[in-house]
Formats: structure tokens, C-alpha cells, sequence
């Protein structure tokens, strides 16, 4: 199977001319544009990235020759988040892949000719950022870091360093941003415990494959393929592991194909298309004994999920984002977590897969649980993988802004399912809420099932 | 000079750079591209730049800055616009609201809130719901739109039938004028006499001033919400039907309608599952109280079926409520699937007229031969018929442009208007002179010579040419005429109201100002003219009125001071087509202009009135404790028909309540037990037809100086005054009070009270000038306007304006 993006007609500028027409310019994207909401500047607008496109395409004539295009026009497209919430609102039914086909336009250019608020983020280190073992370390650092600050300015030590140089905030930003989670299963225990108001001493180092057990009919449940994704081994492995846990606990039958790579969606954001074709080769190759067998393919990641999904029509069926198959599964009982809890729509699920209804089921089968919804549920947290490391003051602005409006909604936790929002919303709450934590969805229910199980032994 | 700065954009540059900071001024290719461009397709040049500006004294010293520049200035709110408003012209400044999104805190006692310009029409709504209130207009932008660019066309929407439109809802607004002053003009009193400002402003399409920050009022959100969708196999039947409706004194919030073909967009675009084998789909919907809901729903479902529905659903919940809207609402972006070009219009016709120009519609879409889709707020007789069109092709290009224009000839021989809602803009500067006289014309040009002499403001938008091949004017008319299809009635000036109101109330529907009787006295009782009431704005105390004469008027002639005749507005419920100066001047005493005809709208009558008389305490602080429950109570019943009003008299030791309702067990049965249990047992109660209840009042049942006193005074609490100060001013023994307007009339001639504004309405019988504006009022424009419409000061001419100069 070849990449549909290499060989879409898209590329072709009469068909992309014709898509264009079916925007008529009413402007009902721009209030779910997070980059909009941010500037104000209708340029950072999906409408006004369309006029840019269109005007493109009619100035060149046959094809769109980035090097005589204005570099304001390429920017505007480089500062697209890529959220899709635009497509998601759109009611002509404007298809997001114009947008995406300016971004291509956009990342072949050279970065010096882009007006970036900080010089790019060398190389060196964006190439190794889908390399677990590297985030793994940088994670050890960022926690050594951030305890560090705990330890001699207090709980808010993000808010005071950000009023700091504006070199500072910039590192601290960075190590603020960058996913967490609970490591142990008894850390994780004693936070949820102290959030619902629990007595924790008695559960203490509980080792983990005590803690679930497996499910009381192994057979019961799908043959599941595990895709790792290099967030989630890199800087999650804990939530990853409790997360096959889960899987294994309503009855899953998991493999893990040893030679799998990233998913090759950071290499298509840095620019580097060579890569993420490489990758999609490879994980192709590992995957399609499994998906001949009717295995489903499942990433805990929604980038992941998403980005598998655009490997092909046979991916696009046979991949499920994590939390579309938890809902779809017989979990194990669930125990009682008396909180209000605000969950965040990563994009890639809502936007890029349409998934709002399944995390809400799951946190309505918790039982106690109250969900809470923001106000603007399908608005960017501005994380945007690479692209927040590029515009750093901006994904700031979005993350805060995303960070109030979740905690505006009085919530005690909030949980979300892709790592990149995690860190991003954990940064923003940090500044804007520090007693309100955020964790992955699947943590939770892991809590969830282990708080019965508890119960019923006591 | 003007011109020689012109010539040097870098010094201007470098000027606007350091009010707005290098982040708050774009320059580049991209920005200034994109910010030629809105919703209504429409361009007219590039800009110079973008100033984005974060306060609003940035905003006024940016405006300034282009005054003395004599750089053009477009405000621009989010481009949602559809009649090319935001669109600017080469080298000209667009000022974008988009950073002032600044929400007040929501004061749910007084129901305002004050917003910056930038913020979104949904974002007021989002912000008041936690206190249970709305912003009702709610054009079908609305989650893209802002309030700055409401305000400048006047934005209507579906719930505009029971709500009005955003004119009706602004308090007050906070503006820059084209030299960058800063100026309030507001309606701190509900029932503020002289020049209506905000009247004028609101719907300019930004040529007279940029508004940085508005006072709106807010709507309760109602009880209970009805939706019924009918499906109609007839369109012009449908059309009927809503008139009928109407005709039988129902009162809808919004009734909407969508044709076939634009059922089958949003039926691609969204799969909601309606028939597509209808003609149109109807949304009818009801609020406000449960048991009233439910039986006029009831009423409306049975009259529907009966009057060519093939079928009618009731939406089940708000899940299902909300996908009927949705389908209204994103009609008309949908239309980008049906072809790639469009010309939206958004004509306005007397509701009678609407099954006719629906028949006439589709003989202009066969003799063009185009493709038409068609919405409607059909209650509100104002229509958004999009002809489809490929520029590619230049002669369907062609024809349908010839479409449009056709349609909108259509809509001006039924006595319409060629916008309703989306304004002139530069879209339709070559149909507005098809409406407008030749006087209508001059004053509006003379209005926007006053505001922005050096022509800055907006060029090139709303007016069209002097020399234009103007209408000719409306012949005035001669005597009271009921459009009982239209809903609306044209009287000459010196027609009686009373006489007037009592037709129409024979017929259940009334101008819901008050109920007058007989032509003598004052007050309750008191008789007047219908240019009397359009001069003055109220009648004096009356009974349960449900707004002031600016609120039902729909069309004016008058005379200038020099004798020219003009004619502004249309008998439609809507319309934004040039300057407002029916409202401007509506209130406005014959300072300015004296009016020769009107045209109201008629409104269902309430159908029962409550009336109870009670005894109070003898106690001073009991009864004060007791008036102010009872005026919260009254308050939170207020309903849209007629406001609930009380009497009271320090004389007797009473209170007389009349509350307008119906009479059923679960309405003015239960305000009875409620005031039983507020006040004891009245000591007389009675519950009349409403059209006989003037006849039956000025019997002894009304204490007789609310009849026949010959001073009237109204008082209104002033705004930021400390709560708690007592809803009267201490020691008053004699008032009525009334809900809608918010007044307390007093009979007495001592009016001075701290924190209360007084307005000496009637002294010996004659109504009084209205008194000065507050301060933050432009003087010289108000004297320059005088100037305009009375150059040989022949009206009359209040002391405050004597020895100003303009």
C-alpha cells in the first residue's frame, strides 16, 4: 500500500481549486480555531489560511512554487496547529487536507525564512524526539528538575518561574510540559486516594500483577495488537503497562510485535517526510500478519491512532484508538470514585477520529464519578507535538487559556488520553489551578477496577 | 495637511506602531489579503494594514491618528458579514475588535452585562446562563459573530419575533467618534426622551463611530421551550399558514422556514433524517411559562394541521430541539454544497405580503432560469433567498444577479425592504435608492457629514450616490388604516390613540404602550394623538404597557423645520436599510422634526386582567417591607404581552395590582393565592377581559388622581446607586408603578430626589420639553443635527440648547 498522501489528487491544484469553492468564507471556524482564539488575527484563521491557499493556487497558475510565494502566506500555515477542530465545525464540509496540503507546502521550506519566536529547536534534538530511550532520559530530568523546584519554591514554582527571563520560562516551559504520570501503582493509588479522601496506608507497594488479576474468561475478549507509541514507552511506560493490565483483565488476548517504530508522525511535523515514509514502511510490515488474522490494532496514543488510521483503508478499519475499544470491552467491575472530573478531548480523537461519545461512557460507568464539561470542549490545548516546541509563547497562551477553562468547571481531576495534551494541560494548570492534577484516562480506570477488587477482599 | 501625511505611509506607520506596539499593527501580504476579504464575497481593494488593538484607548488614539491623517478606517468585528460592511477599501485601516473581549460581571438584578466589541454573540450567552439569562438576538453567526458587529447592523435572528432586534436590546453604548473622542450615549432611563443616539449608531455599519464597549440587556431564559417542526407539501400554503397563526393572536418566539432545496443541503451536509419530499419544513417555537406553553403549542400544532401540514413533530428534549435549530442555523453554510457561488438576499416584506412574494419567487426562478434555496424568518416576514450560481459561467453569473435584483423589486412593490438583517453595505448601494426618498437620502448624508466630516469612517459604504434615481415619497397617510394581515396599522399624527386603540383591541390585538379610554383628563383615563405619543415616547401613566412607542414603531413621516417631508422606515418588522431615523427621532419631542404619519406594529392583547386591592398596614416599615416583595414578585412576572403595574395611595392606606394574564387556575389563579399570601385577602378582586378593562377601571375602582391629575412626573432609580435604598423614593404616598417601562409616575410637583432620575412629563396639563441630555452626550453633534432638520429654527428649542453652538 502506498502513501495515500504522495499519491493523493490533492496534489492536483484543479481538484484542490474545486475543494476550495466549497468554502463560503461565513467564518463559523474561526471561534474554534485555537490559534485564532489566541491572536485575534484572522490570518491564524482556518478562513483566512483557505483565502491564502486559494490565492496561491490562482497566482502560480499550474503549480504552488514555494519560493515565489510571500513568506507571510507560508507562515500562516506553519502556524496551524493541526487540530482540525475547523473541519469538525465546518458546515460546507470544507476537508481539513486543504489545509494540511499548505502545511506540506509550508514544511518544505527552509526554517530561516520563517519568522519563529525562538530559533529552531536544533535538529540534533528533534530527530531523537520519537527515540524512546532519549525521552525516557529527558523525562528522569525533567522529574529531577521539576522536584528540585517543588523542593525550594513550593507547590508553585511554575507560576513563580514564569515571571522569570524570558529564557528561563522557555526551559522551564519545556520541563513543565513534558508528559507525566504516577510511576508506582502505589503513588498513583495514594493520589487518587487522597483526591477521593481514602485511608491509603493499607494498599502500600502493592505490586501490580496482584493488584488486577486476569480476567475470569481469557478467551472472552478480542485479540489485540499493542502499538507502543514513543510517548507512552518514552515518558508513560508505567501507564502503558497498567493500561495492558486493563486489557489483559477484561479478557484481551495482547502480542506486541517486538520490531515496531513510531508511528511517523513527529518526522511528518519536523519536516522530515523521508522518515515517516521509512516508519510507515516498517510498521506496515510488522503489522499485516496481524491485521491478515483479524487482530485490531490498538494505540493508547490518539496521535497514534489517528496517524495509523492514515496508513490505509485496511489501518483505517483495523487500527481503534484506546479508548474506543476500552468502551467497546466487558471491564472488569469498577469501584467508586466519588470525583468531578473534566475530561479533555485530545484533537486527534474528537477532530481527527470523531471520538467524544466512548471516553464519556467509560467515566460514566465509574461509579460516584461526576463528569463535568468545559466550555469550549473542542478547542486545542496547543500542545501540538513539535509545533509547540516552535511557537512556545503561543502553545503557552493556549495551554493556560485551555487550563481555566477546565478548571473553571470546578472539576477535581482532570484526565485526558493522549500524552501530548497531558503534559501540556498539566503545564497550564500548574500556572492556573496547581491543586487541580491531571492524569491519563486509563489510570484511572485502572483505580477504578483496583479500588473494587480491594473492596471485595476487605 | 490631510493629503501630504497620506503621501508618507511610514511616518503613519511608525505613528500607529507605537500606539499599538509591533505585535498589535500587521503590514504583511498575508494580513492584508486576508482582511480584504468577508463573508460576503465583495472586495473593493487592499489595506494599508491591520491594527489590532488590545484597549480601547488604543483604539480611540488609532482612530484619531486617522483623522489627522485622513486615512479611511473600517472596523471590522469578525467578518461574518454578508452585505460586504467589513470590506475595506485600498490603502484604508481596518481596526479589528477582535482582541477587546472584555465580559463585565452579569448584574442578574438589573439583567445587563457590559462587553467589549470583540466578543462573541454566543460568548454573552455562555456568560449569563449560570445566572439564567440570554442575550436574545441570535442571528445564525452567532458562534462566530461579534456583539461590535451586531450592533453595527443591527443583527436580528429567529428569536428577534418575540425579542426584538439588537437595537432593542443595548442599554447604552461607549463610542469613538471619527476623531477619536470618547463618548456615552446611552438610555440610563428606560424612558429617555431627546435624540436617540443609540438608535442612530446601532445598524451605521461603522461610517459615524466605532463602539468600544456596549451595556446590553439580557433575557430571562424561559421555563418551558415547545418546538414543533410542520412539514408542508405547498409553500405558499406554508406561508399562509403563518400568517394565519399570527392573525389568531398567538405569540411564538420564532417561527422559521426552510424550502426544499435548502432541506436537501443540510440534509447532505448533516443526515438529520427529515423528508426531503416537502416543500418546507417549519419551525414553530413557544416559551415561557409551562401550562401556557403547552396550550398554545397545542393551538398552533391543531391550526397548522389544519391549514396544509402534511405532518407536525414536537421536538421530545432539548437533544432534539437542538438538532431542528441546527438545521435552521447551518443552512446557510451548507450552501457551499450546492454551488460554488451565491448571492444571499435578505428582502423584508409586510407579513401579509409573504405568501405573494413566495409566489413570486418562484416566477422569477423560472423566467432567469436559476437555481433558488430559500430560509426564512417567517414570522418576522423577512426571507434569505440565495440564488446558486458558477462564476465561471458569466452568464449564469449574469442571470443570476438579475435574479436578485428582480426579487428584491418584488420585495419593494409589496411595500418591503431590500434588508432586514444584513445591512447596505457596498452589496446593495445600487437597490437602496429603489427605497429611499430623495429627503430621506439628503438627511442621511447630512447625519454622516456631521459625525465624520473628513469622510474617514467606513467610505463608499451605506450611501448611495446623491445623484441616485431616488424613490419618490411614500404618499402620507390620511387616515387610521388596519393591515390586519400585516399586523400593523398607519395612522395620521393627529389621529386619537385612544380611538385607534379601541379598534384594534375589539379586533384582540393592541400597540401595547398602555390602554387609554375617553379624551379627557390625564393619566389612566387620559387621551392624546398618535403623533403625541411618537413625539413623546410614552402616554403618561397607562395601563400594564408593555414598552415605549420606540419599541412598536415601525415607519415615520415628518416634516423638517423648513416644511420638506420625509419618509424613514417600512411597515416591516425588520429593517436595516440606511440610517434608523424612525427611532432616533421617536421621543425626541418636535425639537428636531415634527411627525405627520405613523406606522405601528399591533401585538396580541393580554386576554384577561387581574385586579386586586388591597389594605395596607398602618405601619410605616411594614408597608415598606410589603411594597418592595411585591414589587420583586411583580417583577419576575413580568410578561411580553403587558407589564403588571400597581397603584398605590397613601390616602386610602391601599394598593391596587393589575396584572395582565390569563384567566386559568395555573396563571392569574395562581398569582391570586401568591398575593393572598404576600398581602392577606384583597379586599376586592375581579378579573376582566383586558379590551374592556379601561371601561370597567375608570369606575370607582381606581383611585381618582390616577385618572385626572394634570402633573405627571416619572422617576427612575439612576444606575450604580447603592441597593437596598427602597424600590421608591422615601415618603412618596402616591404613585403607579409600572414594570415595562421600569417607572414610577408620581402625581406630585416635588420631583427632586438624590439618586432618581426625575422627568417632569405633564405640568398643568402640557407635556414638557424633554430635559438635557446627561454629560457624555456629543452636544455639538445633537445642535449640528438641529442645524440639519430645523436650519431656520422654526421648531420649538429647548433652553439647554439655547447659546451652544454647534
Amino acid at each position: 500500500m502506498a502513501d495515500p498522501r504522495a499519491h493523493s489528487p490533492i496534489t492536483e491544484l484543479n481538484h484542490l481549486d474545486e475543494l476550495l469553492r466549497q468554502c463560503v468564507q461565513c467564518g463559523l471556524c474561526l471561534p474554534h480555531c485555537a490559534t485564532w482564539l489566541a491572536t485575534g488575527n484572522e490570518v491564524q484563521s482556518p478562513r483566512g489560511r483557505l483565502l491564502l491557499l486559494g490565492e496561491m493556487i490562482r497566482s502560480s497558475g499550474t503549480e504552488t512554487d514555494t519560493n515565489a510565494t510571500p513568506n507571510a502566506f507560508l507562515q500562516a500555515f506553519d502556524e496551524c496547529i493541526g487540530c482540525r477542530a475547523c473541519e469538525t465545525a465546518c458546515p460546507s464540509g470544507v476537508p481539513f487536507s486543504l489545509l494540511e496540503y499548505g502545511q506540506l507546502r509550508a514544511a518544505e521550506i527552509p526554517p530561516h525564512r520563517l519568522d519563529l519566536p525562538v530559533p529552531a529547536v536544533p535538529g540534533a534534538v528533534l530527530r531523537r524526539m520519537d527515540q524512546p530511550g532519549f525521552l525516557e532520559f529527558l523525562s528522569q530530568v525533567a522529574g529531577l528538575v521539576r522536584g528540585v523546584l517543588t523542593l525550594v519554591a513550593g507547590k508553585t514554582w511554575r507560576r513563580r518561574l514564569d515571571r522569570g527571563p524570558a529564557g528561563t520560562g522557555r526551559l522551564v516551559r519545556l520541563l513543565g510540559s513534558l508528559p507525566t504520570s504516577p510511576r508506582s501503582d502505589a503513588e498513583l493509588v495514594r493520589m487518587l486516594d487522597g483526591l477521593c479522601g481514602r485511608e491509603t496506608q493499607r494498599r502500600n507497594g502493592l505490586p501490580h500483577d496482584v493488584a488486577l488479576g486476569a480476567s475470569d474468561n481469557p478467551s472472552a475478549g478480542p485479540r489485540v495488537a499493542f502499538f507502543r507509541g514513543c510517548a507512552n514507552s518514552g515518558l508513560l511506560s508505567d501507564t502503558s503497562r497498567r493500561f495492558r493490565d486493563l486489557l489483559s483483565a477484561s479478557g484481551c488476548r495482547l502480542e506486541e510485535p517486538a520490531a515496531q517504530d513510531c508511528c511517523g508522525a513527529l518526522a511528518t511535523h519536523t519536516g522530515r517526510p523521508g522518515r515517516s515514509a521509512d516508519l510507515r514502511r516498517r510498521n506496515r510490515d510488522v503489522f499485516a500478519g496481524a491485521l491478515n488474522e483479524g487482530t485490531v490494532i490498538v494505540a493508547e496514543a490518539a496521535g497514534c491512532s489517528h496517524e495509523l488510521k492514515e496508513y490505509g483503508d485496511e489501518f483505517r478499519t483495523g487500527v481503534v484508538d484506546a479508548v474506543v475499544l476500552l468502551a467497546g470491552l466487558d471491564l472488569p467491575p469498577l469501584g467508586s470514585v466519588p470525583l468531578r472530573v473534566a475530561y479533555h478531548d485530545p484533537c486527534h480523537a474528537r477532530h481527527g477520529q470523531g471520538i467524544v461519545d466512548e471516553p464519556r461512557m467509560l467515566l460514566t460507568a465509574i461509579p460516584g464519578l461526576e463528569i463535568v464539561e468545559p466550555i469550549e470542549p473542542e478547542v486545542c490545548c496547543g500542545s501540538g507535538g513539535a509545533w509547540g516546541l516552535r511557537y512556545p509563547e503561543l502553545s503557552d497562551e493556549l495551554g493556560r487559556r485551555k487550563a481555566a477553562d477546565l478548571a473553571a468547571t470546578g472539576a477535581d481531576l482532570v484526565v485526558t488520553s493522549n500524552p501530548g495534551c497531558l503534559g501540556q494541560i498539566a503545564d497550564g494548570l500548574r500556572v492556573i489551578a496547581p491543586d487541580v492534577p491531571i492524569l491519563p484516562l486509563t489510570d484511572l480506570l485502572w483505580y477504578a477496577v483496583l479500588i473494587r477488587i480491594d473492596s471485595t477482599r476487605s | 495637511m490631510p493629503g501630504q501625511e497620506r503621501n508618507n505611509p511610514k511616518a503613519f506607520l511608525s505613528g500607529l506602531r507605537e500606539i499599538l506596539g509591533d505585535d498589535g499593527l500587521l503590514t504583511d501580504d498575508a494580513a492584508r489579503f486576508v482582511y480584504s476579504r468577508d463573508a460576503s464575497h465583495l472586495t473593493l481593494g487592499r489595506p494599508l494594514a491591520v491594527a489590532l488593538p488590545r484597549d480601547e484607548s488604543q483604539l480611540r488614539r488609532v482612530v484619531g491618528l486617522c483623522r489627522t491623517v485622513g486615512v479611511p478606517v473600517v472596523c471590522r468585528g469578525t467578518g461574518t458579514g454578508l452585505s460586504g460592511g467589513a470590506v475595506p477599501g485600498h490603502g484604508a485601516l481596518v481596526v479589528g475588535t477582535s482582541r477587546l473581549r472584555d465580559l463585565g460581571p452579569v448584574d442578574s438584578i438589573q439583567r445587563r452585562v457590559r462587553v467589549q466589541p470583540g466578543v462573541l454573540n454566543d460568548g454573552v450567552s455562555r456568560h449569563a446562563s449560570p445566572s439564567g439569562l440570554h442575550f436574545a438576538p441570535d442571528p445564525s453567526s452567532q458562534s462566530a459573530a461579534s456583539i461590535g458587529g451586531n450592533i453595527a447592523e443591527n443583527a436580528g435572528g429567529p428569536h428577534c419575533l418575540r425579542h426584538g432586534v439588537t437595537l432593542q436590546h443595548l442599554v447604552s453604548l461607549d463610542w469613538s467618534d471619527s476623531a477619536g473622542r470618547a463618548f456615552n450615549t446611552g438610555r440610563a432611563v428606560p424612558a429617555e426622551r431627546g435624540l436617540d443616539l443609540v438608535s442612530l449608531l446601532c445598524g451605521s455599519e461603522g461610517t459615524l463611530g466605532l463602539v468600544t464597549s456596549a451595556d446590553l440587556k439580557l433575557v430571562v431564559d424561559p421555563a418551558e421551550v415547545a418546538t414543533l417542526l410542520a412539514f408542508f407539501p405547498d409553500l405558499e400554503d406554508a406561508a399562509g399558514a403563518v400568517v394565519g397563526l399570527l392573525g389568531e393572536g398567538l405569540a411564538p418566539v420564532a417561527v422559521e422556514m426552510v424550502d426544499q432545496a435548502m432541506l436537501l443541503a443540510v440534509e447532505e451536509a448533516f443526515g438529520f433524517g427529515f423528508p426531503t419530499d416537502v416543500a418546507v419544513a417549519m419551525i414553530i417555537e413557544f416559551a415561557g411559562q409551562p401550562e401556557a406553553v403547552a396550550e398554545d403549542s397545542g393551538r398552533a400544532g391543531g391550526f397548522m394541521e389544519r391549514h396544509g401540514a402534511s405532518e407536525v413533530r414536537r421536538a421530545a428534549d432539548d437533544s432534539e430541539r437542538d438538532e431542528l435549530w441546527k438545521c435552521r442555523k447551518k443552512a446557510f453554510g451548507a450552501v457551499g454544497r450546492l454551488a460554488p457561488n451565491y448571492v444571499t438576499m435578505d428582502v423584508v416584506v409586510p407579513l401579509g405580503e409573504l405568501p405573494g412574494l413566495v409566489r413570486e419567487i418562484q416566477v422569477i426562478k423560472v423566467q432567469h432560469g436559476v437555481e433558488i434555496a430559500t430560509t426564512f424568518h417567517a414570522g418576522d416576514g423577512n426571507l434569505h433567498p440565495g440564488v446558486h450560481y458558477d462564476e465561471r459561467d458569466p452568464d449564469q453569473t449574469r442571470r443570476a444577479h438579475a435574479a436578485a435584483d428582480a426579487i428584491i423589486r418584488a420585495a419593494l412593490d409589496r411595500d418591503g425592504s431590500v434588508t432586514g438583517e444584513h445591512g447596505v453595505g457596498i452589496e446593495k448601494l445600487h437597490v437602496l435608492p429603489w427605497q429611499l426618498d430623495r429627503e430621506t437620502a439628503r438627511l442621511q448624508r447630512g447625519i454622516k457629514d456631521i459625525f465624520d466630516p473628513d469622510k474617514i469612517l467606513n467610505p463608499g459604504k451605506l450611501h448611495p450616490p446623491a445623484d441616485a434615481d431616488f424613490a419618490a415619497l411614500k404618499p402620507v397617510p390620511a387616515e387610521i388604516d388596519f393591515h390586519w394581515a400585516n399586523l400593523t396599522v398607519s395612522a395620521p399624527a393627529d389621529a386619537s390613540l385612544a380611538q385607534l386603540q379601541q379598534t384594534a383591541l375589539e379586533r384582540g390585538f393592541w400597540i401595547p404602550v398602555g390602554a387609554l379610554a375617553g379624551d379627557e383628563g390625564m393619566g389612566l383615563g387620559r387621551g392624546t394623538t398618535v403623533g403625541n405619543l411618537v413625539a413623546e415616547l410614552l402616554t403618561g401613566p397607562a395601563l400594564c404597557p408593555a414598552g415605549t412607542a420606540r419599541d412598536f414603531l415601525l415607519e415615520l413621516w415628518a416634516e423638517t423645520g423648513d416644511g420638506r417631508l420625509f419618509h424613514a422606515g417600512a411597515p416591516v418588522f425588520k429593517n436595516v436599510a440606511g440610517y434608523d431615523l424612525v427611532h432616533m427621532l421617536c421621543g425626541s419631542g418636535r425639537v428636531w422634526a415634527q411627525p405627520r404619519a405613523v406606522t405601528f406594529q399591533l401585538r396580541p392583547v393580554p386576554e384577561s386582567l387581574g385586579y386586586w386591592r388591597f389594605q395596607l398596614p398602618s405601619d410605616e416599615q411594614q408597608e415598606v417591607t410589603l411594597l418592595e416583595r411585591l414589587v420583586e414578585y411583580l417583577t419576575g412576572r413580568h410578561g411580553s404581552l403587558g407589564g403588571p403595574m400597581m397603584i398605590v395611595d397613601a390616602g386610602t392606606g391601599s394598593v391596587v395590582v393589575l396584572i395582565p394574564g390569563r384567566s386559568r387556575p395555573w396563571d392569574l389563579g395562581q398569582i391570586g393565592e401568591d398575593l393572598a399570601n404576600l398581602l392577606g385577602t384583597p379586599a376586592e378582586h375581579i378579573e376582566l377581559p383586558f379590551n374592556r378593562a379601561t371601561e370597567i377601571l375608570k369606575a370607582e375602582l381606581i383611585p381618582g388622581w390616577a385618572l385626572n391629575s394634570s402633573d405627571w412626573t416619572f422617576l427612575c432609580r439612576l444606575p450604580d446607586q447603592e441597593p437596598g435604598a427602597g424600590f421608591r423614593p422615601a415618603g412618596m404616598g402616591r404613585l403607579i408603578w409600572q414594570s415595562t417601562p421600569r417607572l414610577i409616575w408620581s402625581p406630585d410637583p416635588e420631583t427632586s430626589h438624590p439618586g432618581w432620575h426625575a422627568d417632569r412629563f405633564y405640568s398643568g396639563g402640557r407635556v414638557q420639553p424633554p430635559v438635557a441630555p446627561a454629560e457624555g452626550v456629543p452636544f455639538d453633534f445633537l445642535i449640528r443635527m438641529k442645524t440639519l432638520f430645523d436650519p431656520s429654527a422654526a421648531l420649538e428649542t429647548p433652553e439647554w440648547m439655547e447659546g451652544r453652538d454647534g
